[in-house]
């Protein structure tokens, strides 16, 4: 008898995501992003668009139906370890942007003043830079103009804080840190910039031409050159880019693919991904879009006729018992 | 004689008559013919003569068939193609008796002979062609008389479509409210965004640099070099957080980093430490009884018997 050589069999793993961070110990926060409501085209690419910055810890193919209320994702958030959703919805003055804390936490109702799309920016950039990995690692996170001392920005900040995973600075790995989102709050107008950046390393030092090269392995033409050592040592007009600030270098502990070195010094280079958006922030409650106002952006007579006019859209979308608004 | 009949009794179906395949395909059509003859081929023959013919008056007698209906004929120009004698008897075969004309007003209800039908309907359109022609109007060849309608009618389209152009655009304003395409990329503003942005990078790299670097040299799972490593730890750490906060009073970078409630003597994984589950007040009591509402989801933890390793 022969015997058949049988492989062994293996089952598929698959890769179920921590819940727990390994090296803080720390739960992982997870976000779920929806919309409440009829969205037209636009504010559903904006959904999209939000999904993929939030990744990868976040649900990119979520299937919300018309007829789902906020308790169902509640249901759902609870068995996955999903902290935070993010939930857009629309009236006819502007979009809105709630971000919440679940199951009970503070829900921060954020005005969209303006918005673009992902694909506009790339659209409008001479060479928009899209990396593979891109998604694969959380962002990192920048507040910049909060720390004035309010309690509502200081609820924001908090807030955002614990959305993305913290870093620690000892352990982290450089090259996962590749993007970056940026949240400018500007005490003048009271707007808050949301920006969505992608982290390019570029090794200074080093001329325009060798860098392209190593670069992009093109032989160079040497047509005109009697020696390499032209091609090395030419001096060449430096570009608008060329000149960076003092600022922007950086030293890096290891090495970062085959051009950055370690101990080398290399430019930070910024490209903006990802949605734009300018927000206000309206509201703050105590519950899950519910509960006792803590913050209201109107503070006089017309707040109560702005909260009707958004709860009343709100109570077509969402069951009655998640509104429990306090009307003054 | 008998006996060929008797020999091809059993055999042979069609013996008396031998006909080709084609012939056998078309059998209704032969039969046809062959009934119809001569008294048929005679009214067929006058149908097409007057179906060619410009005649007035057309004597008929077919006092069988249909009743013949006569019409006062005006004015005849153009004449229609002749056709071929054999099509014209099998379309007055097929469709005779079945057409009732009604484009020709006056009509006698009931069952109108094709040939006849087709001469009103020629009469009609001859004489709402004429009557189109002269007219400066731009509608064009109207059938119907009321030409005033019709005009009345298109001018309510086009004053409904302007309405439901307005109503769409403002249906089209209310949606995109908010939304901007970026004309310029790199606009003032923008640019010192990105600023912004680059300088918090650039100070999370530079503390990531240094922690790194001073750890390098040392062996994390060494005890000895341990205290070290944490000690240089927490003083990066809080010099940096010194830096950052009082580098400038107007903005304060932030930079989402953890660290800071790390002890001493806990290595560097996680569940090694000591404090893993305690500090954590949802993950503390895990093998405690529960008694927590529904709405805690996350306070939902396995109930085990082992023993806790709490103090």
């Amino acid at each position: 008898m022969i015997q058949k050589k049988r492989t062994p069999f293996v089952r598929q793993f698959t890769k179920k995501q921590p819940t727990v961070d390994h090296v803080t110990g720390d739960k992982i926060p997870k976000s779920f992003v929806f919309c409440r409501g009829k969205l037209p085209g636009t504010l559903r690419q904006l959904e999209t668009d939000l999904r993929k910055l939030m990744l990868p810890f976040t649900a990119l193919k979520l299937k919300e139906k018309k007829r789902n209320n906020l308790k169902d994702f509640l249901n759902v958030a609870g068995p996955m370890g999903v902290t935070h959703f993010l939930i857009l919805s629309k009236t006819p003055t502007a979009p809105y942007l709630r971000v919440a804390r679940t199951p009970q936490g503070p829900t921060l109702t954020f005005k969209i003043q303006e918005y673009s799309l992902a694909t506009e920016i790339a659209q409008s950039q001479v060479r928009p830079r899209s990396p593979k990995d891109l998604f694969k690692n959380p962002p990192l996170i920048v507040l910049s103009g909060f720390g004035t001392g309010e309690q509502h920005l200081k609820l924001t900040t908090i807030m955002f804080q614990n959305i993305f995973p913290a870093i620690d600075v000892n352990t982290v790995k450089l090259s996962s840190c590749q993007r970056i989102v940026l949240l400018n709050y500007n005490k003048d107008t009271k707007l808050i910039d949301f920006r969505h950046y992608s982290i390019r390393l570029q090794p200074i030092g080093v001329s325009r031409r060798i860098r392209k090269f190593v670069q992009n392995h093109q032989v160079p033409d040497l047509r005109n050159l009697q020696d390499v050592s032209d091609f090395v040592t030419k001096v060449g007009y430096g570009s608008e880019s060329e000149v960076d600030d003092e600022a922007a270098t950086v030293s890096l502990p290891t090495d970062l693919g085959r051009v950055n070195r370690a101990s080398n010094k290399s430019a930070v280079k910024l490209q903006e991904i990802g949605p734009r958006m300018t927000l206000q922030l309206t509201k703050i409650e105590e519950g899950l879009c519910s509960g006792g106002v803590i913050f209201s952006e109107y503070v006089n007579n017309d707040k109560s006729k702005n909260q009707k006019t958004h709860d009343e859209e709100d109570n077509n979308e969402e069951e009655e018992e998640e509104e429990e608004e306090e009307e003054d | 004689m008998e006996s060929v009949e008797v020999a091809n009794r059993g055999k042979r179906r069609n013996s008396g008559k031998k006909k080709g395949k084609m012939a056998s395909k078309r059998p209704r059509l032969n039969e046809y013919k062959v009934k119809i003859d001569k008294k048929m081929k005679k009214v067929f023959e006058k149908r097409a003569r007057d179906y060619n013919s410009d005649d007035e008056d057309e004597d008929e007698d077919e006092a069988e068939f249909t009743e013949p209906k006569r019409k006062e004929e005006e004015e005849y120009e153009v004449e229609f193609s002749d056709n071929d004698e054999e099509e014209q008897e099998e379309e007055d075969g097929f469709k005779r008796g079945e057409v009732s004309e009604d484009e020709d007003g006056g009509i006698q209800p009931g069952i109108t002979k094709f040939a006849d039908g087709i001469k009103a309907f020629r009469l009609a359109f001859k004489k709402i062609v004429k009557k189109s022609g002269d007219d400066d109007d731009v509608l064009g060849p109207v059938l119907s008389a009321h030409k005033k309608l019709i005009a009345e009618k298109l001018g309510e389209e086009e004053a409904e479509k302007k309405v439901k152009g307005e109503v769409k655009k403002e249906k089209n304003l209310i949606r995109e409210k908010g939304h901007v395409k970026p004309v310029n990329y790199l606009d003032a503003h923008e640019k010192f965004l990105l600023g912004i942005a680059t300088k918090g990078v650039v100070k999370l790299f530079n503390a990531v640099n240094k922690a790194q670097t001073a750890q390098r040299g040392l062996n994390p799972s060494r005890s000895r070099d341990e205290k070290v490593i944490k000690k240089r730890r927490k003083e990066a750490f809080f010099s940096e957080l010194g830096r950052t906060s009082s580098q400038s009073a107007k903005t304060v970078v932030k930079v989402g980093t953890s660290g800071g409630s790390v002890d001493d003597d806990a290595p560097g994984w996680a569940p090694l430490r000591d404090n893993y589950m305690l500090t954590n007040p949802k993950l503390k009591d895990w093998d405690k009884m529960q008694d927590k509402n529904d709405e805690d989801d996350f306070g939902r933890q396995p109930q085990t018997d082992s023993s806790s390793d709490e103090d």
